[in-house]
């Protein structure tokens, strides 16, 4: 196991320095120019020249790249073209995407399995209805519609959450967006247990623990859920990833300050060290995500071991 | 068994170190709701502003409506759009070019520090010193010296001070500008200009984060991005007792839709631009509370005058002028929050000619079609007008191109840039031939602000004259302008120079921009001048 884990952390660190040198050749590659974006309909050439030569944008690639990575070596991740510590935004930004993104993997996971759990068991009855209908509602709804609608009813009509911000902290600030944000990935875990479940009870293992005499609660709780959760946790763990980074819907709607928004407004001011420290540590997450996935398949399936 | 277990505690140990920085992080301000009801703090939107709070450093909307509240400068416009002393007692010059400006007694920063002339002029030194790169940096390009402190990129800069700017007394500035400039006290009206105390110079950067102005208000709490600034009323200004507001919450919005929904809810108390989604419903939703003024910026579809031939015959760009409904496009596409342009220089400017444009900018498509003939058409009859798509400009630009297409029997396309940066990148290399949308915002109300920045030679190098437009009258006649020796005498000028555009449409004007403001019941009413609130305007409910 130790061993695993080790060589997984040790292929992780080509795979990073690859990643943000192609993510800045990407930026790099984009038409237009930072500092133009920056100064909109009212250009400064004289002004443009001077940033120019500062952030060193006129230099080739290679020594562009050589400039930020050397920095982020000694611990600088840079600045924006406004002067801004990249750092700052991370430790700014960061906090509010990890909160927003728990949140909603915290209803995708319990919401989801749990409801693909019942129905699986009252398969074909009233439950399974529902939950078939509300999942098949779910996915049907885009993101920013939902959002709005709710964010309308919930919070301008009702008053019962706030409606955009994060004055009021976790959990008050977080749960509609949270909600919101899970709302898709919950109506895939919820079939995805059903179905995985409904094959584990039919099959030879549940019936033989049945047939020992074991109570209903831990057949179901133990022998058939523990194994129909493999496909689940693969789904939850490569979501982690893409609720982090993909929250920009999510974000903009509840004005939730995390890495999404960050991440869009960099790409049009074609901030490239910002690009590139965001999406870094999102890979980052990917990476430890589908690490704690494959740790977890021991746990869920004695059968696997990695030696 | 045993490999699961530590299994277990490895992705424990995962997902706590995940959630460890979540939990640390906090960074809420404690800025509270924002309608406690008459406790007499207001909360106004604004969006990110660009930099630090370094008033030299802000030329954007959003970050120069707090820089309006914290610093006071030596003019500023009031309710009649007219320019009045502020900090000044008196700015008085015989040439237009040397000026001397006298200081009100009484004014401190916020740590207490008296403001002097020095302060003023520390201030404009750090503004236009091309080592600091400030955004405001040309808006000094009219003191004398200013080239000094501008030697080009990758130069060493020698002085760091202005030869044109002295400090005579504790309370006497002296200014002395390159040439005359009779627009000077409406320019001193901008947040570009105000001064800065001797504490910003040790730590610009912390400063910029919790700036020590002059202003009415005082900040509370350091700026925090995307969240905002608390600012409370600065008790020793000299004339605190005009301004009703105790304390401002300025709150950051990413969209100004939820904006909007938060106004309704009661979340928000100043809304000042209303957003696309709301302006059909806004005066419905918020009887009372709402504002719809002209404000100071204009719409225009511009062309390569540089380098493509076909647009050189001023027949042409009068014939697409004619050929545009701008009625139609004001009330039909902005619901009302455009009006159509008759000149280059909208209403609430001294010096406005309503109609000036006269037929040129009405809308008539038979002589538009005759004065296409007479010029002898377009090659290929097709016409390409360019605008970005991150703005709300499609719609508009596609109606414009379907209101030529019918009149002149031209076929027209609407080209989308992705942003507005894409397209001067296309011009600067001379790749894009074709028309292409473009707006200005005034950044001090003066007939001058509408003509030089776009139009004048200086401003191919030094501004925004994309089209490369030059004409040696229109020159001369804004240089007369400059050394008017009264306003009205420079005004008179600035109209002539203004002739002389309409003549030879450069750029199309076609609307002029309106302020829709929302404000909510805890205010009974309020006032915007030049895009910042005016704060001695409002009236608590």
């Amino acid at each position: 196991m130790g061993r695993f884990v080790v060589r997984r952390v040790l292929q992780a660190i080509p795979v990073l320095i690859g990643v943000t040198f192609l993510i800045y050749c990407l930026v790099f590659l984009l038409p237009g120019d930072p500092i133009r974006a920056l100064m909109g309909e009212k250009q400064d050439p004289h002004l443009a020249l001077v940033l120019r030569a500062k952030y060193h944008l006129d230099d080739p690639l290679v020594v562009q790249y050589w400039h930020y990575i050397t920095g982020v070596f000694r611990g600088d991740l840079g600045t924006t073209y406004t002067g801004r510590p990249i750092s700052d935004i991370v430790s700014q930004r960061f906090p509010v995407t990890l909160k927003l993104s728990l949140t909603a993997f915290g209803f995708e996971a319990v919401i989801g399995i749990l409801a693909g759990i019942f129905s699986a068991l009252r398969r074909g009855k009233f439950l399974d209805n529902v939950v078939f209908i509300a999942t098949l509602f779910l996915i049907s709804i885009p993101v920013f519609v939902l959002g709005n609608v709710l964010q309308l009813e919930l919070g301008v009509n009702w008053k019962l959450t706030p409606v955009a911000g994060i004055e009021d902290g976790w959990p008050a600030s977080y749960v509609l967006p949270g909600l919101v944000l899970a709302s898709t990935s919950m109506a895939y875990i919820a079939r995805l247990t059903r179905t995985s479940m409904i094959e584990s009870v039919r099959s030879d293992y549940v019936r033989t623990a049945i047939a020992k005499g074991l109570p209903r609660r831990r057949v179901i709780g133990v022998h058939a859920l523990r194994n129909s959760l493999i496909p689940v946790v693969t789904f939850l763990g490569m979501d982690l990833g893409s609720l982090m980074g993909g929250a920009i819907i999510t974000e903009r709607v509840f004005n939730l300050p995390g890495i999404g928004g960050q991440l869009a407004q960099s790409v049009s001011l074609r901030e490239g060290p910002v690009i590139v420290g965001l999406v870094t540590l999102l890979i980052l997450i990917y990476l430890v995500a589908n690490l704690a996935v494959d740790v977890l398949y021991a746990v869920l399936d004695p059968r696997i071991r990695y030696e | 068994m045993r490999g699961a277990k530590s299994a277990k505690w490895v992705a424990i140990a995962a997902v706590v170190a995940l959630g460890a920085t979540a939990c640390g992080g906090g960074g809420d301000t404690g800025n509270g709701k924002a309608s406690g009801k008459n406790n007499g703090v207001v909360s106004v939107e604004i969006g990110q502003p660009q930099n630090t709070l370094v008033p030299s450093n802000t030329y954007e909307t959003e970050g120069g409506q707090v820089i309006h509240a914290l610093f006071t400068g030596l003019t500023k416009i009031d309710s009649n759009n007219k320019i009045v002393n502020d900090e000044a007692q008196s700015v008085e010059t015989k040439d237009n070019k040397v000026w001397t400006i006298k200081l009100k007694p009484g004014f401190t920063f916020h740590n207490g520090e008296p403001v002097t002339a020095q302060s003023y002029v520390d201030a404009w030194n750090y503004g236009a010193d091309q080592t600091n790169a400030q955004q405001t940096n040309a808006l000094f390009s009219h003191i004398q010296g200013y080239t000094d402190l501008n030697p080009g990129p990758k130069k060493t800069v020698k002085t760091h001070t202005m030869s044109g700017l002295k400090a005579i007394d504790d309370n006497t500035l002296q200014v002395t500008l390159t040439a005359p400039f009779s627009a000077f006290p409406a320019q001193l009206s901008f947040t570009g200009f105000v001064p800065l105390p001797k504490a910003f110079f040790k730590d610009p950067k912390g400063f910029g984060k919790k700036p020590i102005g002059n202003g009415p208000y005082e900040a509370k709490t350091s700026f925090v991005d995307n969240e905002g600034i608390s600012l409370v009323k600065y008790a020793k200004y000299p004339d605190a007792s005009s301004f009703p507001v105790k304390g401002i919450n300025f709150k950051v919005y990413s969209n100004q839709d939820t904006a909007y929904k938060d106004l309704l809810a009661g979340n928000l108390d100043v809304l000042p631009v209303i957003p696309t989604s709301g302006l059909a419903t806004y005066k419905k939703d918020l009887p009372g509370h709402n504002i719809d003024v002209p404000e100071g910026a204009v719409g225009y579809i511009g062309f390569p005058l540089k380098y493509n031939k076909a647009f050189q015959n001023a027949k042409i760009r009068q014939a697409i002028s004619m050929s545009i409904d701008r009625d139609a496009i004001a009330s039909k596409i902005f619901l009302g929050a455009r009006s159509a342009a008759d000149d280059y220089v909208p209403p609430l400017i001294d010096g406005y000619r309503k109609g000036a444009c006269g037929e040129t900018c009405t809308y008539n498509p038979t002589k538009a079609k005759q004065l296409y003939k007479e010029a002898g058409g377009l090659p290929g009859n097709a016409l390409e007008i360019g605008y970005n798509a991150d703005g709300d400009h499609k719609t508009w630009v596609e109606a414009v191109a379907n209101q030529i297409q019918k009149a002149l029997g031209v076929k027209v396309t609407a080209k989308p840039f992705e942003q507005f940066q894409t397209i001067l990148n296309d011009l600067d290399a001379k790749k894009y031939k074709g028309a292409f949308r473009m707006g200005w915002q005034m950044d001090y109300p003066n007939f001058e602000d509408f003509l030089r920045p776009i139009f004048s030679k200086d401003a191919i190098e030094n501004g925004s004259n994309y089209a490369g437009y030059t004409n040696p009258t229109f020159e001369k006649l804004l240089s007369e302008g400059d050394q008017g020796a009264t306003e009205a005498d420079a005004i008179k000028k600035y109209q002539e120079a203004d002739d002389v555009l309409l003549k030879d449409m450069p750029y199309i004007p076609v609307y002029f921009y309106r302020l829709n403001t929302g404000f909510s019941d805890k205010i009974k009413s309020m006032n915007i001048i030049a895009h910042q609130i005016d704060w001695t305007s409002i009236k608590l409910g």
